[in-house]
């Protein structure tokens, strides 16, 4: 037992005190933090936009050419792995940008916007042509019947999913040491590398992610909770 | 004509192959309340929703208070169908096969084959949609615009679910910028105090009986000051006991001279109420009568059948 516990400590000496190694901890979650952040607002931002062509396009015919456009960028994103996705932007199409996390913001922010708009498009055709009928009847036009009425309620109704979405685009960005970026999971490698030891700089990387989703898992059964209200 | 606010010329409306309304042409005055009635399936929605243009018509123009809110029906203006290159054609082929006709006969002819045979919608092509379209704007007006001066109750009240009551009917208001918030609101809780529920301005609308959310989707009409009203059969969602608020309201819009159109089954506020009946059927307008004559005296057999089942 005393051998168990003596081990543990100088594990965690190694891994964490020993040459400040806990900074590298840090600094790997406020990249981390970051670039999931980031993406998720322009995902977000990507993904209303895109559904809401799509919808308005399904409603009136007019945007043609930018639904196909859409479309064309969705089958990309989802027929690719997204650590293929960051190396082609960062070596390639973005190549002229030597800031990291901004690539690695766009690429996700892009890649969830995708996901968010195939989720919201569902949600948009759930809202009852009704509402969409009756905001027009009052003279409102489509941009705000779509912004004041459609649009609200379908994200609410999106929300566990866009969550699931969050969830799944935290883990993701651990792929983003392949372009040299030190997030918590490439934290973890390096420390590895030095103490020549995979078991705690790997569990610490996990109960880190843990932590993250955990705290976003509290955040949505309030923000769910707040929004029921409106509801019976 | 002039005091007509809704003029309906010839509408006809499509949807795929099925044809819901087979034209259609009606107009309705300033403080006229019409109520028009027929079995379902028979275009009386379709016919009500053409109004504000919720649908769009397959032929036929929507005018209100002289502006057209659709594109305009080449059919219904001979010097457009004169301008297309299918007339030149037509007519020359009329002058060739009968050399009797003169200039007079052989335009009313072409004009008829070219209305028959649909061949405007068949033989054109986009510069004829351009000169169509063009004619179009100097008697269109954006529909949005129009759309605030008609006011439009819906079957199944459409209250916004993600809004209170008050704004339900502040968001029009001020989105168009017609109001100010303040000025809406007051507005609203005037209305609100009216049908008795100002106590319900800040709740959704999920907690309110059908009787209540339809009375708030009247006046959340009226919010608007419109000059028209539609109803799409305002109370057939509701609870037989509802029924009776519903129409009460709509009774006292009635006597204070609102301009109304009524797509409903209660004949009983056909009778009361309206000063025109028409009776939809198959697309077409069957009969069209004052309330006592049409009661009393149906000339139409399709007519005849449908009240003696529903009377």
């Amino acid at each position: 037992m005393a051998q168990f516990f003596e081990w543990v400590s100088t594990q965690f000496y190694k891994t964490l005190i020993y040459d400040k190694r806990y900074m590298m901890y840090l600094e790997g979650l406020l990249d981390t933090i970051i670039i999931s952040l980031g993406a998720i607002v322009l995902g977000l931002v990507i993904g209303i936009l895109f559904a809401t062509i799509k919808y308005i396009n399904k409603r009136n015919g007019k945007l043609k050419v930018l639904t196909k456009t859409i479309n064309f960028v969705i089958f990309i994103v989802r027929g690719t792995p997204v650590v293929l996705q960051l190396m082609i932007m960062y070596f390639i199409v973005l190549v002229f940008l030597s800031n990291g996390i901004v690539v690695a913001i766009i690429t996700f922010g892009i890649n969830s916007g995708a996901y968010v708009a195939e989720i919201l498009r569902g949600g948009l055709e759930g809202v009852d042509d009704g509402q969409y009928e009756a905001g027009r009847a009052l003279g409102l036009g489509m941009g705000k019947t779509m912004l004041k009425i459609i649009i609200p309620q379908a994200v609410k109704t999106c929300i566990p999913a866009f969550f699931n979405e969050f969830i799944a685009l935290i883990k993701e960005t651990s792929v983003v040491g392949y372009i040299a970026i030190s997030d918590v999971t490439y934290a973890a490698y390096r420390i590895q590398s030095r103490t020549l030891d995979a078991y705690f700089p790997l569990i610490i990387s996990a109960l880190i992610y843990l932590v993250l989703v955990a705290l976003l898992t509290f955040a949505l059964r309030k923000i769910e909770r707040r929004l029921a209200k409106n509801e019976r | 004509m002039k005091d007509s606010i809704i003029e309906v010329k010839n509408l006809y409306k499509y949807f795929g192959d099925l044809q819901v309304l087979k034209g259609v042409s009606c107009d309705i005055k300033k403080g006229e309340k019409v109520v028009i009635i027929g079995p379902s399936g028979s275009g009386k929605s379709t016919f009500l929703r053409c109004m504000n243009l919720l649908e769009t018509p397959t032929y036929g123009e929507i005018w209100f208070e002289g502006n057209l809110l659709n594109e305009v029906d080449p059919y219904l203006h001979f010097d457009i169908i004169r301008q297309s290159k299918t007339y030149t054609e037509v007519l020359n082929r009329e002058r060739e096969e009968n050399s009797q006709l003169d200039d007079e006969q052989a335009d009313a002819l072409a004009i008829k084959l070219i209305k028959e045979q649909d061949l405007l919608k068949k033989k054109e092509g986009k510069a004829f949609k351009e000169s169509v379209k063009a004619y179009s704007k100097v008697y269109r007006q954006d529909v949005n615009l129009t759309r605030r001066k008609i006011g439009m109750v819906f079957q199944q009240f459409n209250l916004f679910n993600n809004l209170t009551v008050m704004q339900n009917l502040t968001l029009a208001p001020v989105q168009l910028k017609l109001k100010t918030k303040e000025q809406a609101e007051a507005k609203g809780l005037e209305l609100l105090k009216r049908i008795g529920l100002e106590d319900k301005a800040n709740v959704y609308p999920s907690t309110l009986s059908g009787g209540q959310k339809q009375r708030i989707a009247i006046i959340r009409a009226l919010a608007m000051e419109p000059e028209v009203m539609l109803f799409d059969e305002p109370t057939s969602a509701l609870d037989p006991e509802m029924v009776g608020e519903v129409l009460e309201l709509m009774k006292e819009l009635a006597d204070e001279g609102m301009t109304m159109v009524v797509v409903t089954h209660e004949m009983g506020f056909a009778r009361e109420v309206a000063s025109r009946i028409v009776f939809v059927d198959e697309g077409i307008i069957m009969e069209e009568n004052s309330p006592k004559e049409f009661f009393a005296n149906p000339k139409n057999e399709r007519l005849k059948e449908f009240l003696s089942k529903v009377l």
